[in-house]
């Protein structure tokens, strides 16, 4: 008898093991991924976008079969690591569609301006209006600029950085399935409108659905993510 | 051999934008700073984009891949958001939709605006 728990402890601790491999993690978000393209695929709609689908498979997973996020992480970080070069290259669709940006320059910056206000004020006035406290709307403020800028402006502000990737990450995958909804619903019809509106409002997230959606909308979100994270982080000082 | 160069300045150009990262005295991601930095570099002509294209096409379609673990990170702090996660969501779709509409109608306003003066000006002349 206690040999069998014995066993199956040693089992445990195997199995454990086995799982904090990084490359479950990966193994397990290729999986997921792929499943939600296909998912996709099927619906032809898209309210079926892979990552939220990738997202909620991974975390059903982890909770069925009593995975822990640290494990899971392993491999995880290694794919979150690889969000800086990822970003990094947005600077080649930048450079290819130099002339738009040339052209649009002051236009782009008006609009990340009066994009990035209407981000803080509207979530100050929102939490007022739910009477959450402090360290909540301090860590909701940024919710629309990059993940490491965010993190920043709601630490100064007396936020808690978790909540703050939280909201971030909200932000990111409800641009990615909703920026071209909205550019059809706002009747935008300009692609550098589109473009500069989706990267100030969902920074990576809604870039990546802008890249879709052509080369002046990726770029131009691109140059907006920067422009509109510099222009947060300004305002924040004064907060 | 072509791809892991490629990589090679890619990842390189990341590591130097963290270095200016810690150095700066205001708090900006040096993801962002990389980004600047193949920028300027591109322009200067220093590295063509050509020479990046297949790892920069890789990542690029992938983007969003690459957030799943960061979505996932999410369960985390359940706990810490249990009792306002409706206000929380509602907050960021609501405040997203908001920024979406008024940064789109900016930028077209603005072009509007120029065009304007422009054709004004032409008129004049």
């Amino acid at each position: 008898m206690a040999q069998g728990t014995d066993t199956l402890a040693r089992g445990g601790s195997m199995l454990k093991e086995w799982l904090s491999s990084p490359l479950f993690g990966i193994a397990l978000c290729i999986a997921a991924f792929a499943v939600g393209v296909y998912i996709q695929k099927l619906l032809k709609t898209p309210l079926a976008n892979p990552l939220a689908i990738a997202i909620a498979l991974v975390i059903a997973v982890l909770n069925t079969f009593n995975i822990s996020f640290e494990d899971f992480n392993q491999g995880g970080q290694i794919i979150t690591m690889l969000l800086a070069p990822a970003t990094a290259v947005l600077a080649l669709s930048v450079y290819n569609q130099l002339d738009v940006l040339k052209k649009n320059f002051l236009p782009t910056v008006a609009g990340c301006l009066t994009g990035s206000v209407t981000a803080i004020v509207s979530v100050l006035l929102m939490c007022r209006f739910f009477g959450l406290d402090q360290t909540l709307t301090a860590s909701l403020l940024p919710k629309s600029v990059t993940t490491p800028i965010a993190v920043v402006i709601s630490e100064q502000h007396g936020g808690l950085a978790s909540i703050t990737v939280a909201a971030v990450v909200i932000t990111g995958v409800f641009g990615t399935i909703f920026a071209p909804l909205l550019t059809r619903l706002f009747r935008i019809g300009n692609p550098v409108a589109t473009g500069v509106a989706t990267g100030t409002s969902s920074h990576m997230g809604g870039t990546t659905a802008a890249i879709q959606m052509g080369e002046v909308e990726g770029a131009m979100s691109s140059i907006a993510i920067g422009i509109a994270g510099l222009i947060t982080t300004l305002i924040a000082l004064f907060l | 051999m072509k791809v892991l160069w490629q990589i090679g300045i890619i990842f390189g150009i990341c590591f130097i934008g963290e270095g200016i990262a810690m150095f700066i005295p205001i708090p900006f991601p040096s993801s962002v700073i990389s980004m600047v930095l193949l920028f300027l570099l591109l322009l200067s002509k220093r590295v063509e984009s050509r020479q990046l294209i297949d790892s920069s096409n890789f990542l690029l379609r992938n983007m969003s891949f690459l957030f799943i673990p960061a979505g996932v990170g999410i369960v985390q702090v359940f706990d810490k958001m249990k009792g306002h996660l409706f206000q929380i969501f509602t907050i960021c779709i609501v405040s997203t939709i908001l920024t979406f509409a008024v940064t789109a109608y900016t930028v077209k306003g603005a072009i509007w605006l120029r065009e304007r003066i422009r054709s004004r000006g032409e008129e004049a002349c």
